[in-house]
Protein backbone atom coordinates (compact mmCIF):
# COMPACT_ATOMS: atom_id res chain seq x y z
CA UNK A 1 0.00 0.00 0.00
CA UNK A 2 2.96 2.33 0.53
CA UNK A 3 3.69 2.28 -3.18
CA UNK A 4 0.08 3.30 -3.86
CA UNK A 5 0.24 6.17 -1.40
CA UNK A 6 3.52 7.39 -2.85
CA UNK A 7 2.11 7.11 -6.36
CA UNK A 8 -0.94 9.14 -5.36
CA UNK A 9 1.06 11.88 -3.68
CA UNK A 10 1.63 13.47 -7.09
CA UNK A 11 -1.43 15.53 -8.19
CA UNK A 12 -0.97 14.80 -11.88
CA UNK A 13 -0.98 11.07 -11.23
CA UNK A 14 -4.28 11.46 -9.41
CA UNK A 15 -5.60 13.38 -12.43
CA UNK A 16 -4.44 10.57 -14.73
CA UNK A 17 -6.23 7.99 -12.56
CA UNK A 18 -9.45 9.99 -12.70
CA UNK A 19 -9.10 10.23 -16.48
CA UNK A 20 -8.74 6.47 -16.99
CA UNK A 21 -11.02 5.45 -14.16
CA UNK A 22 -13.80 4.21 -16.44
CA UNK A 23 -12.10 3.93 -19.80
CA UNK A 24 -9.02 2.52 -21.41
CA UNK A 25 -6.72 5.02 -23.15
CA UNK A 26 -3.40 4.90 -24.99
CA UNK A 27 -0.47 6.82 -23.49
CA UNK A 28 -0.67 9.41 -26.28
CA UNK A 29 -4.36 10.02 -25.63
CA UNK A 30 -3.63 10.48 -21.93
CA UNK A 31 -0.77 12.88 -22.71
CA UNK A 32 -3.10 14.98 -24.89
CA UNK A 33 -5.08 15.87 -21.75
CA UNK A 34 -2.10 17.37 -19.98
CA UNK A 35 0.34 20.14 -20.62
CA UNK A 36 3.41 18.00 -20.06
CA UNK A 37 5.74 15.97 -22.24
CA UNK A 38 4.91 12.47 -23.39
CA UNK A 39 7.93 10.97 -21.57
CA UNK A 40 6.71 12.60 -18.34
CA UNK A 41 3.32 10.92 -18.79
CA UNK A 42 5.02 7.59 -19.51
CA UNK A 43 6.98 7.98 -16.29
CA UNK A 44 3.79 8.66 -14.31
CA UNK A 45 2.13 5.62 -15.90
CA UNK A 46 5.09 3.43 -14.93
CA UNK A 47 4.81 4.55 -11.31
CA UNK A 48 1.05 3.92 -11.32
CA UNK A 49 1.48 0.51 -12.92
CA UNK A 50 4.16 -0.54 -10.43
CA UNK A 51 1.83 0.49 -7.62
CA UNK A 52 -0.86 -1.75 -9.16
CA UNK A 53 -3.13 1.24 -9.63
CA UNK A 54 -3.40 0.86 -13.39
CA UNK A 55 -3.37 -2.07 -15.76
CA UNK A 56 -1.47 -2.03 -19.04
CA UNK A 57 -2.63 -3.93 -22.11
CA UNK A 58 -0.87 -4.20 -25.45
CA UNK A 59 -2.92 -3.79 -28.60
CA UNK A 60 -0.51 -4.15 -31.52
CA UNK A 61 2.00 -1.32 -31.19
CA UNK A 62 -0.18 0.56 -28.71
CA UNK A 63 -0.19 0.24 -24.97
CA UNK A 64 -3.53 0.88 -23.35
CA UNK A 65 -3.98 1.96 -19.76
CA UNK A 66 -6.87 1.76 -17.39
CA UNK A 67 -7.26 2.43 -13.68
CA UNK A 68 -7.49 -0.80 -11.68
CA UNK A 69 -10.00 -0.22 -8.91
CA UNK A 70 -9.23 -3.62 -7.41
CA UNK A 71 -5.62 -2.57 -6.93
CA UNK A 72 -6.61 0.62 -5.20
CA UNK A 73 -9.53 -0.38 -3.07
CA UNK A 74 -8.87 -3.98 -2.39
CA UNK A 75 -11.15 -6.39 -4.16
CA UNK A 76 -13.87 -6.35 -1.54
CA UNK A 77 -14.08 -2.61 -1.41
CA UNK A 78 -14.31 -2.62 -5.18
CA UNK A 79 -17.16 -5.15 -5.18
CA UNK A 80 -18.91 -3.37 -2.33
CA UNK A 81 -18.77 -0.08 -4.16
CA UNK A 82 -19.86 -1.85 -7.37
CA UNK A 83 -23.03 -3.15 -5.66
CA UNK A 84 -23.71 0.21 -4.01
CA UNK A 85 -23.60 2.16 -7.25
CA UNK A 86 -25.43 -0.53 -9.24
CA UNK A 87 -28.23 -1.03 -6.72
CA UNK A 88 -28.82 2.71 -6.77
CA UNK A 89 -29.17 2.43 -10.55
CA UNK A 90 -31.49 -0.58 -10.19
CA UNK A 91 -33.67 1.47 -7.83
CA UNK A 92 -33.97 4.25 -10.42
CA UNK A 93 -34.78 1.85 -13.27
CA UNK A 94 -37.31 -0.23 -11.28
CA UNK A 95 -39.04 2.87 -9.94
CA UNK A 96 -39.26 4.29 -13.46
CA UNK A 97 -40.89 1.01 -14.61
CA UNK A 98 -43.29 1.00 -11.67
CA UNK A 99 -44.31 4.58 -12.46
CA UNK A 100 -44.99 3.64 -16.08
CA UNK A 101 -46.92 0.47 -15.21
CA UNK A 102 -48.30 1.22 -11.75
CA UNK A 103 -50.66 -1.74 -11.55
CA UNK A 104 -48.57 -4.64 -12.79
CA UNK A 105 -45.09 -6.09 -12.72
CA UNK A 106 -43.22 -7.44 -15.67
CA UNK B 1 -22.97 -1.19 3.15
CA UNK B 2 -21.06 -2.90 5.93
CA UNK B 3 -17.88 -4.76 5.18
CA UNK B 4 -17.00 -7.68 7.42
CA UNK B 5 -14.25 -10.20 7.17
CA UNK B 6 -16.17 -12.59 4.97
CA UNK B 7 -19.11 -10.93 3.29
CA UNK B 8 -20.74 -7.83 1.90
CA UNK B 9 -24.26 -6.84 2.84
CA UNK B 10 -26.35 -4.09 1.30
CA UNK B 11 -29.95 -3.02 1.67
CA UNK B 12 -32.04 -0.56 -0.29
CA UNK B 13 -35.71 0.41 -0.47
CA UNK B 14 -37.20 0.53 -3.95
CA UNK B 15 -40.59 2.08 -4.68
CA UNK B 16 -41.60 -0.68 -7.09
CA UNK B 17 -43.25 -4.07 -6.53
CA UNK B 18 -41.03 -7.15 -5.99
CA UNK B 19 -42.14 -8.56 -9.38
CA UNK B 20 -40.62 -5.56 -11.16
CA UNK B 21 -37.43 -5.60 -9.09
CA UNK B 22 -37.06 -9.35 -9.53
CA UNK B 23 -37.03 -9.02 -13.33
CA UNK B 24 -33.81 -7.00 -13.11
CA UNK B 25 -32.01 -10.11 -11.86
CA UNK B 26 -33.40 -12.57 -14.39
CA UNK B 27 -34.31 -10.72 -17.59
CA UNK B 28 -31.36 -10.14 -19.98
CA UNK B 29 -33.06 -7.00 -21.32
CA UNK B 30 -33.61 -5.50 -17.86
CA UNK B 31 -30.24 -6.53 -16.42
CA UNK B 32 -28.00 -4.11 -18.44
CA UNK B 33 -30.20 -1.23 -17.27
CA UNK B 34 -28.52 -1.44 -13.88
CA UNK B 35 -25.29 -3.38 -14.31
CA UNK B 36 -22.99 -4.19 -17.18
CA UNK B 37 -23.16 -3.75 -20.92
CA UNK B 38 -24.75 -7.07 -21.74
CA UNK B 39 -25.92 -10.19 -19.96
CA UNK B 40 -26.64 -13.82 -20.71
CA UNK B 41 -29.07 -15.14 -18.15
CA UNK B 42 -30.72 -18.53 -17.82
CA UNK B 43 -32.66 -18.12 -14.59
CA UNK B 44 -33.11 -21.68 -13.36
CA UNK B 45 -30.94 -23.75 -11.01
CA UNK B 46 -27.73 -24.56 -12.87
CA UNK B 47 -28.46 -21.94 -15.54
CA UNK B 48 -25.77 -19.43 -16.53
CA UNK B 49 -25.38 -15.96 -15.01
CA UNK B 50 -23.02 -14.03 -17.28
CA UNK B 51 -22.53 -10.28 -17.35
CA UNK B 52 -19.97 -8.11 -19.10
CA UNK B 53 -19.45 -5.29 -16.61
CA UNK B 54 -16.84 -3.28 -18.54
CA UNK B 55 -13.67 -3.75 -20.63
CA UNK B 56 -11.84 -5.56 -17.86
CA UNK B 57 -14.52 -7.22 -15.74
CA UNK B 58 -16.79 -10.02 -16.85
CA UNK B 59 -18.85 -11.76 -14.20
CA UNK B 60 -19.41 -15.49 -14.60
CA UNK B 61 -21.59 -17.64 -12.38
CA UNK B 62 -24.71 -19.74 -12.29
CA UNK B 63 -28.11 -19.56 -10.68
CA UNK B 64 -28.51 -21.73 -7.61
CA UNK B 65 -32.07 -20.82 -6.70
CA UNK B 66 -34.76 -18.81 -8.49
CA UNK B 67 -37.93 -18.11 -6.49
CA UNK B 68 -39.86 -15.24 -8.10
CA UNK B 69 -40.55 -12.71 -6.85
CA UNK B 70 -38.90 -13.12 -3.45
CA UNK B 71 -35.44 -14.63 -3.68
CA UNK B 72 -32.69 -15.33 -6.19
CA UNK B 73 -29.29 -16.88 -5.49
CA UNK B 74 -26.40 -17.08 -7.94
CA UNK B 75 -22.68 -17.76 -7.87
CA UNK B 76 -20.39 -14.93 -8.90
CA UNK B 77 -16.77 -14.36 -9.96
CA UNK B 78 -14.64 -12.54 -12.50
CA UNK B 79 -13.40 -14.30 -15.64
CA UNK B 80 -9.60 -14.53 -15.55
CA UNK B 81 -9.33 -13.36 -11.95
CA UNK B 82 -7.52 -15.66 -9.54
CA UNK B 83 -8.77 -13.85 -6.43
CA UNK B 84 -12.46 -14.24 -7.24
CA UNK B 85 -12.66 -16.85 -10.04
CA UNK B 86 -15.97 -17.62 -11.79
CA UNK B 87 -18.45 -19.28 -9.47
CA UNK B 88 -16.32 -18.78 -6.35
CA UNK B 89 -18.59 -16.47 -4.37
CA UNK B 90 -22.35 -16.40 -3.83
CA UNK B 91 -24.88 -13.58 -4.10
CA UNK B 92 -28.25 -13.91 -2.36
CA UNK B 93 -30.91 -11.33 -3.13
CA UNK B 94 -34.04 -11.24 -0.96
CA UNK B 95 -37.03 -9.08 -1.85
CA UNK B 96 -39.64 -8.27 0.78
CA UNK B 97 -42.81 -6.21 0.16
CA UNK B 98 -42.48 -3.01 2.15
CA UNK B 99 -44.64 0.14 2.26
CA UNK B 100 -46.02 -0.40 -1.23
CA UNK B 101 -42.54 -1.08 -2.58
CA UNK B 102 -39.74 -3.53 -2.02
CA UNK B 103 -37.03 -3.91 0.57
CA UNK B 104 -34.01 -5.40 -1.22
CA UNK B 105 -31.29 -7.15 0.73
CA UNK B 106 -28.16 -8.34 -1.07
CA UNK B 107 -25.63 -10.56 0.67
CA UNK B 108 -22.41 -11.45 -1.10
CA UNK B 109 -20.52 -14.29 0.63
CA UNK B 110 -17.39 -16.32 -0.05
CA UNK B 111 -15.21 -13.35 -0.99
CA UNK B 112 -11.51 -13.41 -0.19
CA UNK B 113 -10.43 -11.45 2.85
CA UNK B 114 -9.67 -7.85 2.02
CA UNK B 115 -6.10 -6.84 1.39
CA UNK B 116 -6.92 -3.43 2.75
CA UNK B 117 -9.54 -2.59 5.34
CA UNK B 118 -11.29 0.67 4.67
CA UNK B 119 -14.76 1.96 5.39
CA UNK B 120 -14.90 4.63 2.79
CA UNK B 121 -17.39 4.03 0.03
CA UNK B 122 -16.41 4.43 -3.55
CA UNK B 123 -13.43 5.27 -5.57
CA UNK B 124 -13.34 9.04 -5.38
CA UNK B 125 -13.72 9.22 -1.63
CA UNK B 126 -11.03 6.65 -1.18
CA UNK B 127 -8.73 8.45 -3.60
CA UNK B 128 -9.15 11.65 -1.63
CA UNK B 129 -8.50 9.88 1.62
CA UNK B 130 -5.31 8.33 0.27
CA UNK B 131 -4.27 11.63 -1.24
CA UNK B 132 -4.76 13.34 2.11
CA UNK B 133 -2.70 10.64 3.80
CA UNK B 134 -0.05 10.95 1.15
CA UNK B 135 0.25 14.73 1.43
CA UNK B 136 0.10 14.83 5.24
Amino acid sequence: MDAAIRALAEPRRRAILELIRNRELAAGEIAAHFDVTRPAISQHLTVLREAALVTERRDGARRLYRADPAGLLGLKQFIDSLWATRLAKLKDAAEADAATHPTKGR
Amino acid sequence: MAITASHIEQEIHIQAPPEVVFSFFTDPVQHPRWIGRQAKLDPRPGGIYWCEVDDTHTVVGEYLSVEPPRRVVFTWGFAGNDDVPPGSSTVTVTLTPDSGGTHLRLVHTGLPHPAVDAHDQGWTGYLRQLAATASA
